[in-house]
């Protein structure tokens, strides 16, 4: 009985070490030696130390808890070796992921500096103020024409790929690619394309070299013969700076467009800049759909196919009425990737125009709030903004799962 | 799998499609690459096309953008940044999430199933969600009723602070795909080393751990090249205007943005070098990156 009573205080007492204590004095210590070490080494030092140690700190972790739970009575030790196991995963998404939040909901209630309660203050704002609208204008443009062009054009290629003889993968790698590259990478790459200079410079984006060398006495600063040519004459076209277009008013289309009715008045606003900042995206992902799509594309039965063909049905007509609707739910998860990565979308905007002419996102007005304005209230509010977003799309996805789980 | 009617499909325009698609994909790189090994001067006198029309572009082709934006830029410092923050941040959560992994996939244990949906639930939060909070909570700690439960580390602009961040954000995710996969290994052989009268500890390191390699290199590969191509965590934990304390990707926003007015140049070869790494751990570990980018289709 009292040796009961013992090791129950023995067991209660190494939980407590080796699941609390230790772990704590094991955060503190990792948190403090290494803003120590950013403060006293040098940075080559720094990284040295910082890749190695870092990365083995944590075993450090569990050999520890192992190490005090190994005193545990032995009846005792399989209850306290789950939650060691277990643990370190619940407390890190706890204090890491969840707690935070949490708190940003509340912090969403609160003035910028977090002081007082101010109802729903916050969340008005969100949807009375200007730039507020023309962001959720921007990233309600963005959802529609991202997501569909990512997967129409992923379910081509996907499509197409599958039915050739060779040369398979590498046609679906050179579209996956860009995957792998950053967003702040791949913006670099458009807005070298898109690139504006003030006449009489050289344009050195295409689209812009294009327009300026069309017309019979247009070049783009291009020696001929030892002449050097121009486009400096009133003939020529002017060049655009795209990204700073957010209508069509600055463009010739303009003045045909100004005469016609409600259609015409609706295209004058179409905003360029946004548009060809959101193609960045469409390259980067499209690869992605594509290669997911084909693998659904090979999991369609052959029979399906061959009975398609043999009643003479066109190609049209078999991919829209046998492989769509066979693959229609990887459809749907790789759209609510897509829905998800585009509420997201931060790098683009930032790089490109920073969310100035009309271009932002909430993802980019979240951290301007932030860190420009720095008004935590708002910057909540617009970060729940983007979970409330993500919300239903992901609980979507995971009742389907749970239906074919059950099915 | 080889179809017996293969021939049927493949047919020119097929082929003519794709290969308009890929010219279309490649082409803005075409461009930007050529551009990042031509003289600054010479990007801005003569487009590139013009250049390539003429001919004159082979003769002008050099490193030299590459060794100054290595030199001159200290981009190698910011790429070693980068991997400091890069490896931790993906082996942290990858050993934290395997442990839970085992214990959720093969221990009996008090609250298993609520705690497995909240590892699940977690994985549909945004981390927009958690950023402020978070630089808060490294900067001030947290206090409940004036009592200081994780002391003020001061911890932002330091290497810990995007180590912690990060595998917060990866740790649902990982913890999931792990153990799903722990999940498809034969449980007869983690029993029977159970009767062996192995613990779970070396159950999980000789036996669990080797058999799951394919998973955590999925999620490995999923989780360096999130890490490395990522922007916005960096900026906010690690900042963008102490040269130091720059990342590669921030350190590109900064030459993209302009600090240089038109340092075309450098952002060419710097954008160029800023692939080279996530495109070789790319291409060497499709596969699994395929993979682990599925399993991620449902992350928050």
């Amino acid at each position: 009985m009292n040796n009961g009573k013992q090791s129950k205080y023995l067991t209660f007492g190494i939980s407590t070490l080796a699941l609390v204590v230790f772990p704590l004095f094991w955060f503190l210590s990792q948190a403090i030696l290494f803003r120590e070490l950013t403060e006293q080494v040098t940075r080559n030092i720094l990284v040295l130390i910082a890749i190695p140690f870092g990365s083995t700190f944590i075993f450090l972790l569990f050999s520890g808890m192992n190490k005090i739970i190994n005193y545990a009575p032995k009846d005792s030790r399989d209850g306290l070796e789950a939650r060691m196991f277990v643990g370190p995963s619940i407390f890190m998404i706890g204090l890491f992921l969840f707690y935070p939040s949490m708190r940003t909901i509340y912090l969403s209630f609160k003035d910028r500096y977090s002081n007082d309660f101010v109802g729903i203050e916050n969340y008005i704002w969100a949807f009375t103020d200007a730039e507020m609208i023309t962001t959720i204008r921007n990233q309600i443009i963005w959802l529609i024409a991202v997501v569909t062009l990512t997967l129409i054009v992923g379910l081509i290629v996907g499509w197409l790929t599958d039915r050739l003889n060779k040369g398979e993968a590498f046609f679906k790698s050179i579209v996956f690619m860009p995957m792998a590259i950053s967003a702040v990478g791949a913006t670099a790459i458009f807005k070298f394309i898109y690139e504006y200079r003030p006449p009489p410079l050289t344009q050195i984006g295409i689209i812009n070299g294009i327009r300026v060398s069309a017309g019979d006495n247009c070049w783009n600063n291009r020696e001929i013969n030892g002449a050097f040519k121009g486009y400096d004459d009133a003939s020529c076209v002017e060049p655009v700076g795209w990204l700073q277009q957010r209508d069509l008013s600055a463009l010739p289309i303009a003045e045909n467009l100004e005469a016609g009715g409600w259609l015409s008045n609706a295209l004058i606003n179409l905003p360029i800049n946004t548009l060809l900042l959101m193609i960045i995206m469409v390259w980067m992902y499209t690869g992605f759909a594509a290669v997911v799509f084909s693998a659904g594309i090979k999991a369609i039965p052959a029979e399906i196919m061959e009975a398609g063909q043999i009643d003479g049905a066109s190609e049209i007509k078999i991919f829209t009425s046998i492989v769509v609707p066979y693959i229609k739910s990887t459809i749907v998860v790789v759209g609510t990737y897509m829905v998800v990565t585009v509420l997201k979308a931060f790098d683009i905007i930032y790089v490109s125009t920073r969310g100035d002419l009309e271009t932002n996102l909430l993802a980019v007005k979240m951290l301007d709030e932030f860190s420009k304005y720095r008004n935590f209230g708002r910057s909540s509010t617009v970060a729940v903004l983007i979970f409330v977003c993500v919300l239903p799309v992901i609980i979507g996805t995971a009742l389907r799962e749970r239906d074919n789980a059950d099915a | 799998m080889i179809r017996s009617n293969q021939k049927w499909y493949d047919k020119p325009i097929t082929k003519l499609i794709l290969v308009s698609i890929a010219l279309t994909w490649m082409f803005p790189l075409f461009g930007f690459v050529l551009s990042s090994f031509r003289p600054g001067e010479s990007i801005k006198r003569t487009s590139w096309w013009d250049a390539v029309y003429t001919g004159n572009v082979w003769s002008e082709l050099s490193l030299q953008n590459y060794s100054e934006v290595f030199r001159a830029e200290n981009l190698d410092r910011s790429f070693y940044n980068s991997l400091a923050v890069t490896i931790p941040s993906t082996i942290i959560p990858i050993t934290i999430a395997a442990f839970a992994a085992y214990a959720f996939a093969f221990m009996e244990f008090k609250g298993k199933n609520i705690l497995f949906l909240f590892v699940v639930g977690s994985m549909i939060i945004p981390l927009q969600m958690s950023l402020i909070p978070l630089v808060q909570l490294f900067k001030d700690g947290i206090e409940i009723a004036g009592i200081p439960i994780i002391p003020a580390l001061d911890l932002n602009g330091t290497f810990v602070a995007t180590w912690f961040a990060h595998t917060g954000f990866g740790l649902p995710l990982a913890t999931f795909l792990l153990r799903d996969f722990m999940m498809g290994l034969p449980r007869s052989v983690i029993e029977s080393a159970k009767i062996d009268g192995a613990t779970n500890f070396t159950t999980f390191f000789r036996l669990v751990l080797p058999l799951s390699v394919a998973g955590i290199a999925a999620f490995a590969t999923f989780q360096f090249l999130w890490v490395y191509n990522d922007f916005l965590v960096a900026n906010v934990f690690l900042g963008i205007y102490k040269p130091e304390n720059l990342v590669v990707t921030s350190h590109m926003s900064q030459i993209v943005v302009g600090r240089f007015g038109e340092a075309w140049h450098l952002r060419t070869s710097g954008a160029v070098i800023s692939i080279l790494v996530p495109l070789g751990v790319f291409f060497g570990l499709q596969r699994f990156f395929i993979r682990g980018l599925i399993g991620g289709a449902v992350k928050g």
